[in-house]
């Protein structure tokens, strides 16, 4: 990797930039039709059109074909996009309206003199840094100093256990927050891929944040230089194995960003780990059918559903030890969105309180989400959560 | 605007120049309406506040639902007071017993249907947007829908409506119970596009779920041999759920979204959908498929409700699809004759040719209602008068062979200044003077509709379209 690496959406030195570096040809390719707004979060809980897809891309195009201002309404359309792109596959046009939305927020971040994001999310990458601060924090907690509902933050263990790598057949990408708070997870996962015949190799502190965070802030340089750690850090041939559905999006939307071969040749390695178990099926043990009486409700992670589109392995793997029933919301976000719970709490929890309803009416016992957003956001509203392959190890464990 | 926010909470009145352009376009064509306040109301009441509120001021009123309307119904002119009705989404009563229900007028169609599934019922019209346009759009184009063929359009649907008038009064038109004596105000007022006064809610009639359902995809070589076939299934007696026929360009354009299967190399498809009693059904579907063979046609049955719902996703995305090819479409919508729709068809695709443009043919053949679709790049020097030239050249075809001028989509700005075509002055006055009873202050989203001229009450409509709302 050269440092000339320019991210697709910064479009720099083309000629005559367009105020908001959008592709001129992808802001044309919205017809209005206006199919996308049921799919959309900020729409279904407020009507609005400035809060819709389509009404955000009219949007776009005030501003970088008509000169229009970027004023407080255009601010806090974009602000308000999850970015969960359910949109995306609900546009018969194949609008790429991640795309756009990415090219806005890095404009609108570069405007910005103060952004605490950028240091927030600076953090991310010292996975060390990280881990000393989430210990203070998990002791701050402990103390009640921490208004963690508020901030949308789950109980932090004050202390994990370390993992140790067992071959070299997988990689198990471990990521920043998710390792830090969250490591129980990544403990279930490699146990099932285990089960399954794998031997696990771990990207250790190399690696950290993938960079989901950033891009979605806009803050591009940030992005770059964690994609390029993290590329370095998982080297080889073996598959990269992704259980949060967050960083195998942008895990996978590396070679697009990048246009280099290296990053697509590393994307093409990265696969959700719920792919690839439902792919060795075969090699997972089979379960003791006195399981099958607990019902699970499937919350797919909008970067699992949506833009990785792998909705159906999570039921496939999961089908096998427990009873799986559908939400009847069409896969509509839960309002996490990465750090979207955080920064706008009212909408989010509109958003949840959706979610909540068909949790609701699915009867389930409990629900499966593979996204560490997801889980958090779920849990904080009271929701019993767990990522699909915690449940799924458990049986195992269960059966011996 | 001072006033808007004595009768609504000010969160939900909204002046910024973002919030009113994007209200000054729907899904049609025309740019460059231009919105005044913008009302989010949450009932009749508030509704009522507002029409009061626009009447004292002077300003004229637009009700806006999702803003997925084809003709430009909703586009506001003149800076008028706008009305969306989203936030006006619930379902106040479901009578499952009388398959009635009271639902608000920005209800999203699909999600009636969803909310009366536990009962067994739907609300049967379908429009190809009905997993996002409002019912309260519905009854204000009479909406039709693929599985209107048998069931009947909007209209047909609805037992009555609460319409809040401009003098701000609210009435009950027609009556939940299935009839009401005198005249039929209800049926005057399903169809208005806006110009009679805001429906703040709607009694409709649910339509109970068939026990079974038989669908057929035909596929033929010739548009000919399609466009006789679906003749031959009605002359037959059969009476299908639909009858939807694409050509082969949109097929193509779908099939590379949906990936359903549909067969690129057709000239044209047919989705024939039998509903009924599953031995009527099974008889009737094995006719259709004896006429199709008969005329060359290959026939798929769809196996199971997924591979349905798989052929159904595809023909209800195509107004989407076509961007996939160009970035701007013009949709029509005109009715002919069952028996000339071969004729006309193939008359549209010689209009096309004539204008240097592309088409793609959709649409509900079973009632002969025609979806023709230019496809253009508005970006394109001069390319605007072409398309409207073979957009007025496909309404003058159709309106000759004793076609009308929309099926359901509506009149709105779109075919307003076609209406002489089709109506003498007896009829344009007639019209105007029904909506004058309804509405005598002609703020009712005015310049729709009616052509100037009409009647001497449209004095506040303008000669035309103003310039550059044409996009």
């Amino acid at each position: 990797m050269s440092s000339k690496v320019s991210l697709r959406i910064a479009r720099e030195g083309s000629p005559a930039k367009p105020t908001l570096g959008i592709d001129p040809e992808e802001l044309a390719s919205c017809v209005s039709c206006g199919l996308c707004l049921p799919h959309c979060p900020t729409f279904r809980v407020t009507g609005e059109e400035w809060a819709s897809p389509r009404g955000r891309i009219s949007a776009m195009r005030e501003v970088q074909d008509n000169g229009a201002a970027v004023d407080a309404a255009f601010l806090s359309s974009m602000e308000t996009c999850v970015q969960c792109r359910g949109c995306e596959p609900a546009c018969p046009s194949g609008v790429p309206f991640g795309s756009m939305m990415e090219a806005t927020q890095a404009e609108l971040a570069q405007r910005r003199r103060f952004d605490l994001r950028r240091w927030g999310f600076r953090v991310l990458s010292h996975p060390r840094l990280l881990n000393l601060l989430s210990r203070i924090l998990a002791v701050a907690q402990r103390l009640r100093l921490v208004p963690s509902k508020r901030l949308g933050l789950p109980p932090i263990p004050l202390a994990q256990k370390r993992l140790r790598p067992t071959g070299d057949d997988v990689w198990l990408f471990t990521g920043c927050v998710m390792d830090a708070w969250q490591r129980s997870t990544h403990t279930a996962v490699k146990r099932v891929l285990e089960a399954a015949g794998a031997g696990v190799a771990l990207p250790g502190a190399g690696a950290g944040c993938c960079g989901a965070l950033s891009l979605h802030a806009g803050l591009e340089g940030h992005t770059r230089s964690l994609a390029i750690r993290t590329m370095k850090a998982l080297e080889g041939t073996s598959p990269i194995l992704v259980d949060s559905a967050g960083c195998g999006a942008v895990l996978k939307e590396y070679g697009k960003h990048f246009g280099t071969p290296e990053a697509a040749a590393f994307s093409e390695r990265v696969l959700d780990v719920h792919e690839w178990l439902a792919a060795h099926a075969d090699q997972l043990p089979t379960a003791g059918e006195q399981r099958q009486d607990v019902t699970v409700a499937v919350h797919d992670p909008c970067h699992l559903r949506h833009v990785q589109r792998v909705h159906q392995p999570v039921a496939d793997v999961l089908s096998r030890y427990v009873t799986v029933v559908a939400l009847d919301d069409e896969g509509l976000c839960c309002g996490a969105g990465g750090a979207y719970a955080a920064m706008q709490p009212d909408l989010a929890a509109s958003i949840r309180d959706r979610k909540l309803e068909a949790i609701k009416r699915s009867g389930a016992d409990i629900v499966a989400s593979a996204n560490p957003g997801c889980t958090i956001h779920l849990a904080n509203a009271g929701v019993a959560v767990r990522h699909p392959l915690e449940i799924v190890g458990e049986v195992i464990d269960h059966d011996g | 605007m001072r006033d808007l926010r004595q009768v609504l909470p000010s969160d939900r009145v909204r002046t910024a120049p973002l919030e009113r352009s994007l209200m000054g376009r729907d899904a049609s064509i025309f740019e460059g309406g231009r919105a005044g306040p913008v009302c989010f109301p949450v009932g009749t009441e508030e509704v009522q506040g507002c029409v009061d509120t626009a009447r004292r001021h002077g300003r004229a009123v637009v009700p806006r639902g999702a803003g997925t309307g084809l003709a430009g119904g909703a586009v506001p002119l003149e800076e008028p007071v706008v009305v969306v009705t989203t936030k006006m989404n619930r379902l106040l009563s479901v009578d499952a017993d009388s398959r009635v229900a009271w639902v608000q007028p920005g209800m999203i169609n699909l999600d009636l249907s969803r909310a009366t599934a536990p009962y067994g019922l739907h609300f049967a019209p379908d429009p190809s947007s009905q997993q996002v346009c409002s019912l309260g759009g519905n009854v204000g184009t009479n909406a039709g829908g693929p599985h209107c063929l048998a069931h009947g359009v909007t209209s047909s649907h609805v037992l009555a409506v609460e319409v809040v008038l401009m003098s701000g009064e609210a009435v009950v038109l027609g009556n939940p119970d299935g009839w009401a004596p005198g005249m039929d105000l209800r049926g005057a007022y399903v169809g208005s596009e806006g110009m009679m006064g805001i429906t703040t809610a709607i009694a409709v009639r649910l339509t109970p779920n068939p026990p079974a359902v038989q669908t057929l995809l035909l596929a033929f070589d010739s548009v000919d041999a399609a466009a006789q076939t679906v003749s031959a299934v009605i002359a037959d007696g059969i009476v299908p759920a639909a009858i939807e026929m694409m050509d082969n360009n949109i097929i193509r354009a779908v099939e590379a979204f949906v990936g359903a299967g549909f067969p690129t190399d057709a000239a044209a498809v047919v989705i024939v959908e039998v509903d009924g009693l599953p031995g009527g059904v099974a008889e009737e579907a094995d006719r259709v498929v004896e006429l199709a063979t008969a005329r060359g046609g290959s026939v798929r049955r769809a196996a199971d409700e997924e591979e349905r719902a798989l052929l159904w996703k595809g023909r209800k995305s195509a107004f989407g699809a076509i961007a996939r090819i160009m970035p701007n479409y013009y949709l029509h919508d005109t009715v002919v004759p069952r028996t000339r729709l071969a004729e006309v068809m193939n008359r549209v695709y010689e209009i096309v040719e004539e204008h240097d443009l592309q088409v793609m043919n959709v649409f509900h053949a079973g009632d002969g209602n025609l979806h023709p679709m230019l496809l253009f790049d508005r970006r394109e020097p001069g390319i605007m008068p072409r398309v409207h030239a073979a957009g007025a050249a496909i309404i003058e075809a159709s309106l000759a062979v004793g076609g009308v001028l929309s099926g359901e989509h509506g009149i709105g700005m779109e075919k307003r200044d076609f209406m002489p075509l089709m109506f003498s002055e007896a009829d344009l006055d007639a019209q105007a003077r029904l909506r004058r009873a309804f509405d005598p202050s002609g703020m009712a989203n005015p310049s729709k509709v009616l052509p100037t001229g009409a009647s001497c009450a449209d004095i506040n409509a303008l000669d035309k379209v103003p310039d550059g709302v044409w996009g």
